[in-house]
């Protein structure tokens, strides 16, 4: 029986429990859910759990983007459920498992509605154009039993009671004014019974009918709770569902390349500066993966080049993914497809949300430096922080003012934006050096832009002191030659397989030809992807994602073009 | 200076904490350890307050017992605003004793239960105390469902909160450690965020802070 309660949509919130930045708490089957509106009006029903300790995420603050765990801090992205940010690793991005249980949600009538596997519209019954809500009663009964005993209340006040779908009813009192009643069975021995009526009503009318129900409903309630004292009904328990199997098992061996298991829609297609648009991509259907700062996505472009992006979604905006674009003169065809081909409505596959470029939000101060189409990841760091009410300059160096991408995001944080237009190198470097000469302990610095400009704002923190661990970056590309000549042998040592690389072939090509799948992206040395743990040996670092100090450890490297200068390598793969 | 004989894990006490930080006041908080040493039954606390409770105020040439007493007291005294206990509305000052006197009466069943539960404390009939917090609090959550359909946000009519407010406060607060649920009471939730989000609150082990509005 339980089993065909689970099918149905019950109200589980009034619309007006639900005021900003608020968590509500409800409980539906034994199931308990925390209810949050975030600020784009999307309400979420989720489990009550944090993923990490347990706790009921209904003690947690609705940021209005994301849910803050009240213990450790974890934080939930609005819709996907999925974990944004961990504060005691803040140098990580959480693994994509990390994703709360979600349920179905409805809201109309003035209620919330949900269940555990619902089953079609909710809608089944005759829905009110215009419709006051009634006080919700708590009752500790099972639902059963006040449904029979409310109806009958009502009976006796000379109402017209009719049973209606899935175990609601309707009283009517002389043909005209309606109450539908839902007695939402929160658990086998209490229930909620909220009321609907067919008449919008304000001011000190809507007040005076709220109380004549709520007294009729509190009366009948006494009567309810003496009866139900004397009955016992087994507790609902709920069973909180395991990750996915496709989450919580290693994806299968595959000797597929890059994958793309997503499929979007360009839904938005802009000219946001000169020579970059801004195109957005909605699911085909179904909720889109959770992204942190930083992300990017592979594109799988028809014309079968494959390009990353990062995405510059601000925390909460989980309906769409944006990315800009810049078109490049000497384009190897990505971005003069995107930008000449590329229309609203087009189908694209692209690869689930990447995080090599994790923010870290314990910074007493974090700089960021732009270079022109390098401020995507940037912006959604930036964003992210503002959230969190956490300190940030953002440095954005443009050609000139008709080069400002994004301006509109730009603008919402003015007082901490700073555009440099027009600087030759050598004024940027100056002006570089007197950003970063305010350096304190615990700050970050984070740096996206074209090659010369990165370089350029590396060796100037350097200079200034900056230890290599606080200076994050990332490329666009790697411009270095790519020296395939060696040939050396690898040891995998939890594969316990031993393999050779020739020379003219890159690590990851061996072992994708020997069935061992990696993730990659961007395969140029620029984006960490395939990035594996080396044991032993000495690495031939020829990427551009490792800083020269993790150059120099030699515990990492980058296997679509790093290869090894000793004849041997062992890995921990 | 004004001096708080105070425990960290009292809520009565907290509610003075409130009281003094709303007001933006200086004080010297003096420890008494209410457990495990019953600090607050030692002759020399018992000199101070017969009834051995906490907590109790010395202000200047003023020691007071009893929280709600001390509320009144302070707010009468220093809020210049006249915003926390406005002295020339009769009319408030009523409503305003009532729910005083219901704030104490959760001492007796939602603040039971706690320190029942968590403090190992007295001798109380765990059962009943829930009980009678339930109904108290749907009372409460009642009467805060339609003030808040009249357009007030708090306990007591008018723009501003009131030492009603504060009274109520810790003891509904701090009702899970009892083993008392705040589900069934969504308009106390709600007027509990507004609490929260009031210039000056602050926090005590077990009241966790409401995020920006």
């Amino acid at each position: 029986m339980l089993d065909d309660l689970k099918k149905i949509w019950y109200p589980i919130a009034s619309s007006s429990d639900l005021p900003k930045r608020h968590v509500y708490h409800a409980q539906l089957l034994g199931r308990e859910f925390a209810v949050w509106r975030a600020d784009d009006g999307n309400v979420n029903v989720w489990e009550n759990r944090c993923l990490h300790r347990g706790v009921r995420l209904s003690i947690g603050i609705n940021e209005g983007t994301e849910l803050r765990c009240q213990y450790h801090g974890w934080r939930y992205a609005n819709r996907t459920a999925g974990c944004t940010y961990i504060p005691a690793h803040p140098a990580d991005a959480p693994s994509r498992t990390i994703c709360n249980n979600t349920y179905p949600m409805k809201e109309f009538m003035g209620m919330v509605w949900s269940g555990e596997e619902t089953f079609g519209d909710p809608t089944y019954f005759e829905n009110f154009d215009e419709f006051t809500v009634l006080r919700p009663i708590p009752i500790n009964a099972n639902f059963d039993l006040v449904k029979e005993l409310v109806k009958s209340k009502y009976d006796k006040l000379n109402y017209l009671c009719k049973d209606e779908v899935n175990g609601a009813f309707s009283v009517t009192f002389e043909r005209s004014e309606t109450i539908l009643f839902f007695v939402q069975p929160q658990d086998s021995n209490l229930s909620v019974l909220r009321g609907v009526a067919n008449k919008a009503l304000e001011g000190a009318k809507k007040i005076s009918f709220l109380k004549m129900h709520n007294q009729i409903l509190q009366n009948s309630r006494q009567e309810i709770e003496k009866i139900s004292k004397t009955m016992k009904n087994n507790p609902m328990i709920a069973q909180i569902s395991n990750v996915s199997v496709e989450l919580s098992e290693l994806p299968e061996k595959s000797e597929k390349n890059r994958q793309a298991n997503l499929r979007v829609m360009v839904s938005e297609k802009i000219k946001t500066a000169e020579g970059i648009v801004s195109i957005k991509f909605e699911a085909l259907d179904g909720q889109l993966p959770t992204f942190q700062p930083g992300a990017h996505i592979d594109l799988h472009l028809q014309s079968g080049l494959i390009r990353q992006y990062s995405l510059v979604n601000g925390p909460g905006e989980t309906n769409f993914y944006n990315i800009g674009v810049k078109l490049e003169e000497e384009s190897a065809g990505g971005s003069s497809y995107i930008h000449n081909n590329l229309r609203v409505g087009d189908v694209l596959a692209c690869s689930t949300p990447r995080n090599n470029f994790p923010l870290r939000r314990d910074s007493v101060k974090t700089i960021f430096v732009a270079g022109g189409i390098g401020l995507t990841p940037l912006l959604a760091m930036a964003q992210a922080l503002n959230v969190m009410n956490l300190n940030y300059e953002f440095h954005y160096f443009v050609k000139n003012a008709k080069h400002i991408a994004f301006s509109s995001i730009l603008e919402k944080s003015k007082d901490k934006v700073f555009i440099h237009e027009g600087f030759s190198p050598s004024l940027t470097v100056e002006k570089l050096s007197r950003i970063l000469s305010k350096r304190q302990k615990s700050m970050n610095l984070y740096v996206c832009g074209p090659g010369p400009m990165l370089e350029a704002t590396r060796r100037v923190a350097s200079e200034l002191s900056w230890p290599d661990k606080s200076i994050h970056f990332e490329y666009f590309k790697n411009n270095n030659e790519i020296d395939d000549s060696s040939c050396f042998e690898i040891e995998l040592a939890r594969s316990a397989l031993t393999l050779n690389v020739p020379s003219g072939k890159s690590v990851l090509e061996v072992l994708r030809e020997n069935g061992i799948d990696l993730p990659s992206s961007c395969e140029q040395g620029a984006c960490g992807t395939c990035k594996v743990n080396v044991i032993e040996g000495e690495v031939d670092h020829q990427d551009v994602y490792l800083n020269d100090s993790e150059k120099l450890e030699g515990n990492i490297m980058m296997t679509c073009v790093s290869r090894a200068l000793s004849n041997r390598l062992i890995l921990d793969i | 200076m004004l001096e708080l004989y105070d425990y960290e894990l009292s809520g009565n006490c907290y509610k003075i904490r409130l009281m003094l930080s709303f007001l933006n006041l200086n004080y010297t908080s003096k420890k008494v350890e209410f457990y495990p040493s019953k600090e607050h039954k030692s002759e020399s606390f018992l000199e101070l307050n017969p009834l051995g409770q906490l907590p109790v105020i010395f202000d200047q040439s003023v020691v007071l017992r009893d929280a709600q007493a001390i509320l009144v007291y302070l707010a009468a005294k220093y809020d210049k605003s006249k915003n926390w206990y406005p002295i020339d509305d009769p009319d408030k000052l009523g409503f305003i004793s009532q729910w005083l006197a219901f704030g104490d009466s959760i001492t007796g069943s939602s603040s039971a239960a706690r320190l029942h539960d968590t403090l190992f404390y007295g001798n109380f009939d765990i059962v009943k105390c829930r009980e009678t917090a339930h109904s108290q609090f749907r009372i409460l959550d009642e009467h805060l469902f339609f003030q808040e359909e009249l357009g007030n946000k708090w306990i007591c009519n008018g723009s501003h909160a009131s030492i009603a407010d504060i009274a109520c406060f810790p003891y509904v607060a701090l009702s899970e450690e009892g083993g008392i649920s705040r589900m069934s009471y969504p308009a106390i939730r709600r007027w509990m965020d507004r609490f929260k989000r009031i210039n000056g609150f602050v926090v005590m082990p077990g009241v966790f802070p409401a995020g920006p509005l």
